[in-house]
C-alpha cells in the first residue's frame, strides 16, 4: 500500500532529477548530491515539522512553498516570451547560471521541495516516519540509477532554463494534487471565480453600467456566465498553462542566428537547420510538462477521496416558522457526523447542516458558503470540505464566519434537540448564496 | 544633464517596466487573498489611498507614453533612413544589419561602387517597392504596422490613465431621486418632474428608464436623463442603480395612539423584496413590500401599486395585509395607511474623469485590431536599405511578424552585391577597369 502511495512521487522525482542533470551536464555529480540531499531533508523537515506543530503548519509551509514556485514559473516565462521575441532584455546572472554552485542551489530546493510533498503523502499516518526514511532511501538510489542513466542520452537533447523551471514546477504540482489539502489547482478555481465576479461588478460601475434589472434576459443571459463554475474552471485552466506555452511559444519564436554574412546558400541552410532542430529537442521538456500539468489538473478534479454525504432529510416549520430537530430521533445528531436537511417554503428551500464541532457542541451551518456556487459539503477525517472548490474546512471552525466555511445560522441549542427560525434560514440563504440557489436533486 | 537623463529614459521606455508594474500588483493581490475574499475590492482601496500604489500604478501610463514618444522616435529615423536622407544609420533601426564585402578582404585596393540600379530591377520583380538615392537603395512591400500601434499605445496610455484618475479621484454620492422632489443639491435642485420605466425590446436592455428634469431657474431647459450613456448633469455623472418606492407609511397601534408619519426611501423594486421600517422608540417594525398585481403588468410601469406589509412586534407578527397606495387598513386596533406613494430611482451621482479615457481607450483599441489584424495576416511589412560605403555595401533588413526573413531575397540580393564589390579593381594597360573575377 505505502509503495503504491509513494510510487507517483518517486516517478516524479526520477524525471525530475532527469531534467536537472540535463540542464546542469557540466555539473552532473554535484547536481545529484544535492538534489539527494534536498529531497531527505524536505522529507525530514516536514515529518519534523508534522511531528513538532501541526499539520495545518507542515501543510500550510509546503503548499506555500509550491505556490511560490508557480510564481516564479510565471516570472521566468514572462521573461522567455520577452526576451525571445527580441526584446532587450538585461540577461543578468547568465555567468552564475554556469557554476557548479547555483546547479547545487537549483537542485537542493528542487529536491527539498519534492521531499516535503512526498513527506505530506505518508507524515501523519501511523508508520509515517518509517515511510519517510524508506522514501528518501528510495530517492537516493533512484537518484544515482538516472545518473548513469543520464549520460546515454543523445548530447542533442539540451533543457533550457525556462524548461528546467516548468518541469520541476510541473512536477510538484503534479505530486502536490493528489493530496487534497495541497492541491492548489481546485482553490485556484475558486480564486479565479471570486476574482471574475468582483472584476465583472466593479467594471460595471466604474463604467457606469445599468444594473442587471434593465438587462434583456438574453444579454444577462450570457453575463451570467462569467459568474459560473464554467469560468473559475477554464480561468483557473489558462492561469495553470499559460506559463508553460509561454515558453513553448518562446522557444518556437525564438530568432534563428542571422546568417546574411554567409556568403554560401548551402551554409546558410545548414546553419538554419541546426538551430531549427536544437530548437525542437528544447521543446521536448515543456511540452512533456504541459502533459503533467493536465494530470495534475485530472487528479485535482477527480480525487479518489470519499466523503460522508448523507442525502438532505426535509423537514417542515411550526406554525410560529419553527423548525425543531429533535437530538435523538431518526438520526442521532450528537453521532459526529455531518446531517443534512431541506426545508422549504412556497418557491424557495434551503439546505442546511447539522453536526457535532470537536468541541462537543452542536452546530447549524448552512450547506453551502458565501463564495462559492452551492455544491453543498461532504464529511472527511477531521474537517470538512467544499465540494466546489474541494477547500478543507477543520471541524473545530465549522460554525465560524468567513472564507469557504459553510455559513453560520442562528439556533437554539435545547435539551431536546436544536430549534431555528425558518424564515431566517430562508432569508440567510437567499441573501448570502450569491451564485446560484439551483437545488439539484432535493440537495444532492 | 544629459548623461543623467539618459538612463532615466531608458528605464522608463523599457518594455520591462509594464510586466514588472503589473507583476508587482499580482503580487500585492495574491498577498491580500491570503486574508480576505475580498482581494479585488480591497487592491483598488488600497490603491486609492496609497500615494506609494498610485505612484507604482503610474509608472503604467507613464511608460505608455514614453514608449509611445520612443516608438515614433525609431519609426521617424527609419524613414529618414529609407528615404536616403539619414547620414548615418543606426543598426537599432532595424533588424540586421551587414557589411560587404565580409572582413578579410583587401581595404586598400578600390572597389567598384556597387550596382543599386541592377538591383533595383531585381527587387521590383520580388514585389518590393523600391526608392534609388545617389549611393543608396530602399525596397519596402506591405504596410506597417506603425499606424495599429500608435493607436494601440495611445489607447494604452488612456486606458491606464483613466483608471489611474478613476481611482484616485472619482467621487460618488448616492441619493434618492424621487418624482416630484427636487435633484440633491450638489446635483443641480432641479424638480424631477416625472421617472417612467418602459418594456424595450432592445439588444441589450430590456427597460428603459427615463428621468425627466424642469427647466431651472438659470435657463436651463428641460432634461431627460436615460440609463446608458449615463447623462451628466453639474459635473456629475447619473447613475440609476436601483428602483424603490417613496412612499409615506401612517401607522398607529393600540398602545402608541399618537401614531406615527413618515416618508420612507423603499427599496423593494421588483415586487415581493422586502425592507422594514423601523418605528423609533416603540417596539415595532413594519416590513413592506410592492404587491405583484398577478395580471403581467408592473406596478412601476403603471403607476397601480399597492404594499403588502407585516406589522412586527418585537418577533411576534401583529398584522398582515395589503393596502392600495393612498388607502388605509385597520384591524384590532392596529391601522396602517399609505397616504403618498411615488416612483424613485435610487442614483449615484459620479465625478470621475477617468471614465471618458476608458471608454475612448476601448474604442481605440477595436480601432487598433482593426488595423493591426489584416495587416500583419495579409501584407506584413518588410523592408531593406542598401547603402554605398566608399565601396563597400552596408545593408539593412527588418520585417514585421513571427516571419522575420524576406523569402531569401535580401540574401540573394546580398549575394549579387558580394559578387560586385568583393574584387578589387584592376586596371589593364589600356586604361580599363576590370573586376579581378572576370
Amino acid at each position: 500500500m505505502l509503495a503504491v502511495k509513494l510510487l507517483p512521487y518517486l516517478a516524479a522525482w526520477v524525471a525530475m532529477v532527469l531534467v536537472l542533470l540535463r540542464t546542469f551536464s557540466g555539473n552532473r555529480p554535484v547536481t545529484a548530491a544535492a538534489g539527494i540531499v534536498g529531497f531527505a531533508g524536505g522529507v525530514a523537515g516536514t515529518q519534523a515539522l508534522f511531528h513538532a506543530s501541526s499539520a495545518e503548519l507542515a501543510i500550510g509551509v509546503v503548499k506555500s512553498s509550491v505556490g511560490v514556485g508557480f510564481l516564479l514559473l510565471w516570472g521566468v516565462s514572462v521573461a522567455a516570451i520577452y526576451r525571445s521575441t527580441g526584446r532587450n532584455m538585461p540577461a543578468w546572472g547568465k555567468r552564475f547560471a554556469h557554476t557548479r554552485l547555483f546547479a547545487g542551489i537549483v537542485a537542493l530546493a528542487a529536491g527539498l521541495l519534492m521531499g516535503g510533498v512526498t513527506a505530506c503523502r505518508v507524515a501523519g499516518a501511523d508508520a509515517g516516519a518509517m515511510a519517510c526514511l524508506l522514501a528518501a532511501l528510495a530517492a537516493g538510489v533512484l537518484a544515482g540509477a538516472v545518473l548513469a542513466v543520464e549520460k546515454r542520452l543523445p548530447q542533442a537533447f539540451t533543457v533550457s532554463p525556462a524548461g528546467l523551471t516548468a518541469a520541476v514546477v510541473a512536477l510538484l504540482l503534479f505530486g502536490s494534487s493528489s493530496i487534497i489539502r495541497l492541491d492548489l489547482f481546485a482553490p485556484l478555481t475558486m480564486k479565479v471565480m471570486k476574482f471574475a465576479h468582483d472584476f465583472v461588478h466593479q467594471f460595471f460601475e466604474s463604467m457606469l453600467i445599468p444594473d442587471h434589472l434593465f438587462f434583456s434576459t438574453g444579454t444577462w443571459h450570457y453575463i451570467g456566465l462569467l459568474f459560473g463554475k464554467g469560468v473559475g474552471f477554464w480561468g483557473a485552466l489558462i492561469i495553470w498553462f499559460i506559463p508553460v506555452i509561454l515558453i513553448l511559444l518562446a522557444i518556437s519564436v525564438e530568432r534563428l542566428p542571422a546568417v546574411a554574412h554567409i556568403r554560401q546558400g548551402a551554409a546558410r541552410r545548414k546553419m538554419v537547420a541546426a538551430a531549427v532542430r536544437s530548437r525542437r529537442l528544447r521543446l521536448l521538456v515543456p511540452a512533456a510538462s504541459a502533459l503533467v500539468l493536465a494530470a495534475a489538473v485530472y487528479r485535482s478534479t477527480f480525487p479518489t477521496v470519499e466523503y460522508w454525504d448523507p442525502k438532505p432529510l426535509a423537514v417542515v416549520a411550526t406554525p410560529n416558522g419553527e423548525i425543531f430537530i429533535p437530538k435523538k430521533g431518526e438520526i442521532d445528531l450528537e453521532d459526529g457526523k455531518l446531517h443534512k436537511f431541506l426545508y422549504k417554503q412556497g418557491g424557495k428551500q434551503a439546505r442546511f447542516m447539522v453536526l457535532m464541532t470537536t468541541g462537543g457542541k452542536l452546530t447549524v451551518v448552512l450547506d453551502a458558503c458565501a463564495i462559492c456556487k452551492p455544491d453543498g459539503y461532504g464529511q472527511t477525517e477531521g474537517s470538512v470540505v467544499c465540494y466546489y472548490c474541494k477547500t478543507l474546512i477543520p471541524l473545530e471552525t465549522v460554525g465560524k464566519p468567513g472564507g469557504c466555511n459553510p455559513v453560520p445560522l442562528p439556533f437554539a441549542e435545547k435539551a431536546d434537540g436544536v430549534h431555528l427560525d425558518a424564515i431566517t434560514l430562508v432569508n440567510t440563504w437567499d441573501t448570502t448564496v450569491q451564485t446560484t440557489t439551483r437545488i439539484k436533486e432535493d440537495g444532492k | 544633464m544629459k548623461r543623467l537623463l539618459r538612463p532615466i529614459w531608458a528605464v522608463l521606455s523599457s518594455r520591462a517596466v509594464s510586466p514588472v508594474v503589473i507583476g508587482l500588483f499580482l503580487l500585492i493581490y495574491i498577498g491580500i487573498a491570503f486574508f480576505t475574499d475580498e482581494a479585488l475590492t480591497t487592491l483598488i482601496g488600497f490603491t486609492s489611498h496609497s500615494v506609494f500604489l498610485a505612484g507604482l500604478f503610474a509608472l503604467l501610463p507613464l511608460n505608455c507614453a514614453c514608449r509611445l514618444a520612443a516608438e515614433i522616435s525609431l519609426h521617424l529615423g527609419r524613414r529618414r533612413a529609407l528615404a536616403g536622407n539619414a547620414a548615418a544609420v543606426s543598426p537599432e533601426l532595424f533588424d540586421e544589419t551587414v557589411s560587404l564585402p565580409a572582413s578579410g578582404s583587401d581595404a586598400e585596393v578600390p572597389h567598384p561602387a556597387p550596382d543599386f540600379a541592377g538591383l533595383e530591377g531585381r527587387l521590383g520583380a520580388a514585389g518590393y517597392r523600391t526608392h534609388r538615392t545617389a549611393g543608396a537603395l530602399s525596397a519596402w512591400r506591405g504596410f506597417s504596422a506603425f499606424p495599429a500601434r500608435i493607436v494601440y499605445l495611445t489607447a494604452t496610455f488612456c486606458l491606464l490613465a483613466g483608471i489611474l484618475i478613476s481611482l484616485t479621484s472619482r467621487l460618488s454620492l448616492r441619493s434618492p431621486v424621487v418624482e416630484g422632489e427636487p435633484l440633491p443639491s450638489f446635483a443641480g435642485d432641479r424638480v424631477v418632474e416625472k421617472i417612467a420605466l418602459r418594456e424595450s425590446g432592445g439588444m441589450f436592455l430590456s427597460r428603459t428608464l427615463t428621468m425627466e428634469v424642469a427647466p431651472s431657474g438659470a435657463g436651463e431647459g428641460r432634461r431627460v436623463f436615460g440609463l446608458y450613456p449615463p447623462a451628466l448633469q453639474s459635473g456629475f455623472f447619473v447613475y440609476p442603480r436601483y428602483l424603490g418606492i417613496g412612499l409615506v407609511v401612517r401607522f398607529s397601534a393600540p398602545d402608541m395612539p399618537a401614531g406615527f408619519e413618515k416618508p420612507c426611501v423603499l427599496n423593494i423594486y421588483p415586487p415581493g423584496k422586502e425592507e422594514a421600517v423601523e418605528i423609533p422608540g416603540s417596539p415595532y417594525r413594519i416590513v413592506l413590500s410592492l404587491a405583484d398585481p398577478g395580471d403581467g403588468t408592473d406596478p412601476y410601469i403603471s403607476g397601480r401599486m399597492a404594499f403588502l406589509f407585516k406589522v412586527m412586534k418585537d418577533t411576534e407578527v401583529v398584522f398582515t395585509g395589503k393596502a392600495a397606495a393612498g388607502g388605509e387598513v385597520a384591524h384590532d386596533g392596529y391601522r396602517i395607511a399609505f397616504p403618498d406613494a411615488r416612483r424613485l430611482a435610487i442614483t449615484d451621482f459620479i465625478r470621475d474623469f477617468g471614465v471618458p479615457l476608458i471608454w475612448g481607450a476601448l474604442l481605440m483599441l477595436v480601432v487598433a485590431a482593426a488595423i493591426r489584424l489584416p495587416t500583419r495576416l495579409f501584407l506584413p511589412r518588410r523592408e531593406m536599405l542598401f547603402m554605398d560605403d566608399a565601396g563597400s555595401v552596408r545593408a539593412f533588413s527588418r520585417a514585421e511578424g513571427r516571419f522575420r526573413d524576406h523569402g531569401g531575397v535580401f540574401h540573394e540580393a546580398l549575394d549579387l552585391l558580394e559578387g560586385q564589390v568583393s574584387y578589387p579593381v584592376k586596371v589593364d594597360a589600356e586604361g580599363n577597369q576590370r573586376h579581378e573575377a572576370q
